[in-house]
């Protein structure tokens, strides 16, 4: 449904220059069953997934390229989504959802026409494409008579595909997380629980005759806590997330997803804000990857650098950080939310060096950046929340690896500052650099030593200064599995991060007092 | 009205109920979405969308579930329905989820809001491109302008519910949104952007372009030469394009899922002077042309003004028809329509002219706020005041501290709301607000 207001915030988005970064609660959900989806990829898949044959894409990318292009292509998906809620101890609560359709892309330069219908039919899918048509103005361009099927990696292969697994089955891993964060603490009065799990099939066909095919399985767990303590209510939560199985949900897991719900809450009961001010910030291994996501990540990616509104724009190879310090940006995590076999243009996902020991070595790109950089491939970056989007560079799981230091060194080395550990949503402007992320828990960190317990502030700080006063890195690199979505221009795609714990030399600390 | 649309929702009702559902709320959507972008005097992308989907709600001996899908080929609805149904039938029963009690479908305003103008639905690619380009044409090639992309979004939806406890509605709306970006080059690598958007249901109410793109560069050229402001505690005046966020977060915990699980720093406040007492809001969702105008809500409920904060106390929750029964509290309406800040005296150049020393705060950057306990910290960018006048601009900056003690040390409410929000509000005036900076 497009209300007014939700385009304009889509469009906010897109104009701002705005990216963020966040952990919603109880997303809307997406996706289940399905008798005849599985994970291999069929002999046809377009037949097989869609219900459509070959000739009727060659007749679709005729009219699509028929007034000229450099680049088309089609991107059919179907997604199934199931959800359920667990709230005051009963599961009441589920949805089922299905969506599917197709996006068709025109591309002359770095001009974009583009138009989506939800119905496959020959008829529908014709009209869209002289929709997309539009945008250029040259002559026919005629699509390739064959089809070659392409693949990627396999970076998420699970034993049962989501569509075979009942709701039966899922019920008992809501009921044992509640049950386990109830049990957790005598003042947890609350304890609600969401499950999510969804699968997507992907199928690229472009002008050139390549086809390509995904199957995109993904999972969340959240708990949720609100506990009440000498008349003050807290609450807080936890969550885990992947490309994953119903195998991956082990009560190992369950239980620590639960006790980091119960701790997380119960811990806020005794904390304090920081002063306000500039202080050192040690950023505790795993989740603080928002650093990266925000400071550096977002202004890596090329369709700003390409106009030249990011303010990395013209720092290519210069030195931007200590020699320690290294950050990619890489698709091919198993399992990881930003796993993906190949990229939503066909191209196989790699390991990206965004800074190479302290240098900035390369941008994100997608197809329209890497030629207009004039790159031979593009990095396998360009990504859309679904086919109602086009194709932008986008990040996939972005980290730093180990340093040279310990923690207990880095902690040490602090006279008043803090260390942030778990964090909420994140937000930076590409242009000017500024960013911010929002700490839910962290400490103080007083002549040395780790003291009392921190809550809600926000950190502002400019990415490129940010970078400058990474002074010292660790060896304990931690990957976050809490499930991490991104936004950009209005578009949603889900992301990881992970971070060895480091030093800032100071920030910004949104503080009570001065 | 909308014969086919109200059809299909009603046929929906029907399906759910031959499948095995006791009871059954169906809605059908229908809309077409084109935007338009052009960057630095050339058309950069155009995006045309028809796009349809189906929504049931289903009640099934006791249980309840909710399904979308926009596969709409009668065989796969059919089957996918009957899925969902025995899926239902898994969950544990709940004797609160019911659908709404029918008397408060009655009493819907047959007043026309305006939300749809066929002047709209009419757009050429000839209009949206003069849009675009008239809003760019003041940007490019202006002092330190890198980049500017202008762009034209319209949109025209219907949607249709039925229900099996006699629900029938339908709603068509129409918007039209323009807007710039703009990219400034501060000298070494910052390159300040700002933007400006503004739109309506009706062409008429739409901004001029050249008025759009005009601000859009002075708040772009405002960003030039920013430092980091200073740890402060002091006065905080919010531009009213900018005091939706702070409303947002004071207002969404009002709600009857917030106060029932636990989650809502308004729990025990209703009717008890919690704020300054200048602040009033009232849910208006019959506003001619309003952004979020609505003559029924998402369960059916009629549209009806309510009061929210009257003399600085919360005069109603957000109250929907399952948490209402799990509260033991009458049903209002589960989701916000327009919220509107009543005004006072001022406008924002006359309430700055008259403070010695504060912050004028133009836009957020990131931030949170607990809805349990109201605690907040935003990022924030704006200029300085000193002596009745707008100093430089000021950036890399947080305000910390609780919403509730906040909305206290409100001060003054302006009388210039900005009208391209959800939240209809003036300039806001605060006291002894904690600002991190330098």
């Amino acid at each position: 449904m497009s209300l007014p207001w939700t385009r304009r915030g889509i469009l906010q988005g897109s104009a701002a220059g705005l990216a963020t970064l966040s952990m919603p609660g109880f997303l809307a959900g997406c996706a289940k069953t399905g008798a005849h989806a599985t994970m291999a990829t069929p002999d046809n898949p377009f037949q097989q997934w869609f219900g459509i044959d070959e000739a009727t894409i060659r007749r679709v990318m005729t009219e699509l390229t028929s007034r000229g292009a450099d680049h088309a292509d089609l991107y059919f998906q179907h997604s199934r989504s199931n959800s359920v809620r667990l709230e005051d101890g009963l599961i009441s609560q589920a949805n089922a959802s299905i969506d599917q359709g197709v996006g068709l892309r025109v591309v002359i330069g770095d001009q974009v026409g583009y138009a989506f219908t939800e119905d496959l039919t020959l008829q529908a899918m014709l009209g869209a494409a002289q929709t997309a048509a539009a945008i250029a103005q040259g002559s026919p361009v005629s699509p390739a008579a064959t089809f070659q099927y392409g693949s990627g990696g396999s970076f998420y292969e699970i034993a049962v595909p989501w569509s075979e697994v009942g709701i039966h089955t899922k019920l008992p891993i809501l009921e044992r997380a509640a049950e386990l964060a109830k049990a957790g603490d005598p003042a947890i009065d609350k304890v609600s629980v969401y499950w999510n799990d969804a699968e997507e099939r992907i199928l690229i066909a472009d002008l050139l005759g390549n086809v390509y095919t995904d199957s995109r399985p993904m999972t969340r767990l959240w708990v949720s806590c609100t506990a009440t303590k000498d008349g003050l209510t807290q609450s807080n939560g936890s969550n885990i997330a992947g490309r994953h199985g119903i195998d991956w949900y082990t009560d190992e897991r369950l239980q620590t997803v639960a006790k980091q719900a119960v701790d997380r809450t119960m811990i806020l009961f005794d904390a304090v804000r920081p002063s306000a001010g500039e202080m050192p910030v040690v950023l505790a291994a795993g989740a603080s990857g928002i650093l990266l996501h925000e400071a550096i990540g977002h202004g890596m990616e090329a369709d700003f650098n390409r106009k030249g509104t990011s303010i990395y724009s013209e720092m290519l190879g210069r030195k931007v950080a200590p020699d320690f310090v290294t950050i990619v940006d890489d698709g091919t995590q198993p399992g990881e939310r930003g796993a993906l076999n190949l990229d939503d243009e066909g191209t196989p996902c790699e390991k990206t060096v965004l800074v190479e020991n302290g240098v900035l070595a390369s941008y994100l790109h997608d197809l329209i950046s890497a030629k207009h950089y004039g790159l031979p491939q593009s990095t396998g970056s360009g990504r859309r929340e679904s086919f109602r989007h086009t194709v932008m560079p986008r990040m996939r799981s972005t980290y730093m690896l180990n340093g040279p230091h310990t923690r207990d060194e880095i902690i040490a080395s602090v006279d008043n500052g803090i260390i942030a550990e778990t964090f909420t949503n994140g937000q930076v402007q590409i242009g000017a650099g500024d960013y911010t992320f929002y700490i839910k828990n962290g400490w103080l960190i007083e002549n040395g030593k780790v003291t009392a317990p921190i809550k809600d502030v926000n950190i502002i700080g400019n990415g490129p200064e940010s970078l400058r006063r990474v002074t010292m890195a660790a060896n304990d690199f931690k990957l976050d599995t809490g499930g991490w979505t991104c936004g950009k221009n209005g578009q949603s795609v889900p992301v990881s991060q992970g971070l060895p714990t480091i030093l800032v030399s100071s920030m910004t600390v949104g503080g009570a007092d001065a | 009205m909308h014969d086919e649309q109200i059809q299909q929702a009603q046929t929906a009702v029907d399906l759910a109920q031959s499948a095995g559902a006791d009871a059954a709320w169906a809605s059908v959507s229908r809309s077409r979405s084109v935007d338009f972008t052009v960057r630095d005097g050339k058309l950069e992308e155009v995006k045309d969308a028809t796009s349809r989907s189906l929504s049931i709600r289903l009640y099934v001996d006791g249980r309840y579930a909710s399904t979308q899908t926009t596969d709409l080929r009668p065989d796969q609805v059919s089957a996918f329905v009957r899925e969902v149904v025995d899926m239902t039938r898994a969950l544990q029963p709940d004797p609160f989820r019911v659908l709404p009690d029918p008397e408060l479908y009655e009493g819907r305003s047959t007043q026309d809001l305006e939300l749809a103008d066929p002047a709209i639905i009419q757009l050429t690619r000839e209009d949206r491109l003069e849009i675009c380009h008239n809003q760019n044409a003041e940007l490019i090639g202006k002092d330190k302008v890198v980049s500017a992309t202008s762009g034209c979004s319209d949109g025209h939806e219907v949607s249709a519910a039925a229900s099996s406890n006699g629900f029938v509605g339908s709603q068509e709306s129409t918007w039209l949104w323009l807007g710039s970006e703009v990219t400034v080059n501060d000298g070494g690598d910052k390159k300040p952007e700002a933007w400006m958007w503004g739109g309506s249901p009706n062409r008429s109410d739409v901004p001029n372009p050249q008025a759009i793109a005009t601000l859009a560069l002075k708040r772009a050229h405002d960003r030039l030469g920013t430092v980091k402001g200073p740890t402060a505690l002091t006065k905080m005046v919010v531009d009213p394009s900018a005091t939706s966020r702070l409303l947002g977060r004071l207002l969404s915990p009002a709600t009857g899922r917030g106060l029932q699980q636990g989650r809502s720093f308004w729990a025990g406040k209703l009717g008890v002077p919690t704020v300054s007492d200048i602040l009033h809001i009232t849910d208006e969702p019959l506003l001619k042309r309003g952004l979020s105008s609505r003559l029924y809500d998402g369960e059916g409920i009629a549209a009806k003004s309510m009061p929210l904060i009257q003399g600085g106390a919360l005069q109603n929750f957000y109250i929907d028809t399952y948490y209402g029964r799990k509260l033991d509290m009458a049903p209002t309406t589960g989701s916000a329509s327009n919220r509107v800040v009543s005004p006072g005296q001022r406008d924002l150049a006359g309430i700055i002219s008259d403070m010695d020393d504060g912050i004028y705060v133009t836009s957020w950057l990131g931030g949170n706020a607990d809805s349990t306990t109201g605690d907040f910290s935003f990022g924030l960018r704006g200029h300085l005041i000193q002596g009745g006048q707008l100093g430089g601009p000021v950036g890399e900056m947080n305000i910390t501290g609780n919403l509730l003690t906040l909305f206290s040390k409100l001060i003054e409410v302006g009388n210039d709301p900005w009208p391209y929000s959800r939240i209809l509000c003036p300039t806001l005036v605060f006291d002894q607000v904690q600002f991190s900076g330098a």
